[in-house]
């Protein structure tokens, strides 16, 4: 890899670094669509986990490189993981409907516990 | 402020305003704000998908089936539209870094290309939806062959968050296109690299959130 210069506190990422990088995303993305919709041999729960993983994996790669926030420093990179940790906070509250018929609550609902939204017209 | 430092700096000499005690200070503040602004992207977004998320664990296979009816290979020709167009501004940034200015503009300009083509080609995917009378919530029609309220949610959350991300890129094309022309008349604020490669980590955020709506909408598994 071509050496990486530093001057003055930013860092100039040379081309060949975002060219591989983008081939990367590229590859990955093919991959996503052959996994989802060309091939077929993958169950539902293996498909979902190989696609969200490609999507992260692709997602590290445009914050990593071309966000440059790998070369950056420990303050901004402190800010830009945080958004990231806020987000699966932010699904911890899939914990509460996941959880709730564990324990149903007599007299709270008359309709059997479900964990999930009720839609009307169907489920009352 | 930039008007004030700015008067008397000689090209290629770094403006350190005011309030800074170095260069090195005065960089880390602007991209620390600038990842400040994403986190509250991500909060705005994250929402969305958590109802995603919820509806689309209870309604799988419905939208398994909603999922084949929007077209993949155009979704597919747009990310690798706004991949393209992540790493030309990822390159501006790298060419404003070396004061190559002729080049940065260059891939600017590249850059609102490819934004535009994205909206071009999501205009055309809308269309069709909205032929087959597929429109968001209350307006939706139903298609014959699937359940009708939970492939209304799916149409309704596919317009919310491709429409939301839609705004993105057109706020995007808005942002690059003032950054060129500053960068051109050489505008006393833009003294460096910084202005942009903050636009640019605004560019990247879409870019992201579109890599994870098009498994998420189109490649939804059997």
């Amino acid at each position: 890899m071509a050496k990486h210069f530093e001057e003055h506190g930013h860092h100039v990422i040379p081309t060949r670094t975002l060219a591989i990088n983008l081939a990367w995303l590229m590859a990955l993305m093919v991959l996503t669509i052959v996994a989802a919709r060309v091939t077929h041999f993958l169950d539902t729960m293996p498909a979902n986990v190989v696609a969200m993983s490609i999507a992260i994996f692709k997602a590290y790669l445009v914050v990593a490189i071309f966000m440059g926030v790998k070369y950056t420093t420990n303050l901004a990179k402190l800010f830009a993981i945080g958004g990231f940790v806020w987000f699966l906070l932010l699904f911890g509250i899939l914990i509460d409907y996941f959880s709730r018929p564990w324990e149903p609550v007599k007299g709270w609902e008359p309709l059997p516990s479900t964990s999930l939204p009720r839609t009307p017209g169907v489920d009352e | 402020m930039a008007e004030h430092a700015a008067h008397h700096h000689e090209p290629g000499e770094d403006v350190v305003f005011g309030q800074y005690e170095t260069i090195e200070q005065q960089r880390e503040s602007y991209i620390v704000g600038m990842w400040t602004f994403l986190v509250t992207e991500v909060m705005f977004f994250g929402g969305l998908f958590l109802v995603y998320t919820l509806y689309r664990w209870k309604y799988a296979e419905v939208w398994h089936g909603m999922s084949l009816h929007l077209n993949f290979w155009l979704g597919g020709v747009n990310t690798a539209v706004l991949l393209l167009s992540s790493f030309s501004v990822a390159w501006a940034v790298q060419r404003a870094q070396v004061g190559d200015t002729k080049n940065q503009i260059r891939l600017l300009w590249f850059t609102v290309a490819c934004a535009c083509t994205f909206l071009v080609i999501k205009f055309f995917e809308y269309q069709e939806k909205i032929v087959h009378g597929l429109y968001p919530d209350w307006a939706y029609q139903g298609l014959p062959d699937v359940e009708f309220g939970p492939s209304r949610l799916f149409m309704s959350l596919y317009f919310a968050m491709t429409g939301l991300h839609g705004v993105h890129v057109l706020v995007g094309i808005i942002v690059i296109t003032t950054l060129i022309f500053m960068t051109k008349a050489k505008a006393p604020s833009i003294s460096d690299y910084i202005p942009t490669e903050m636009v640019a980590l605004y560019w990247h955020f879409v870019d992201l959130v579109w890599i994870f709506l098009y498994p998420l909408f189109y490649l939804i598994p059997a």
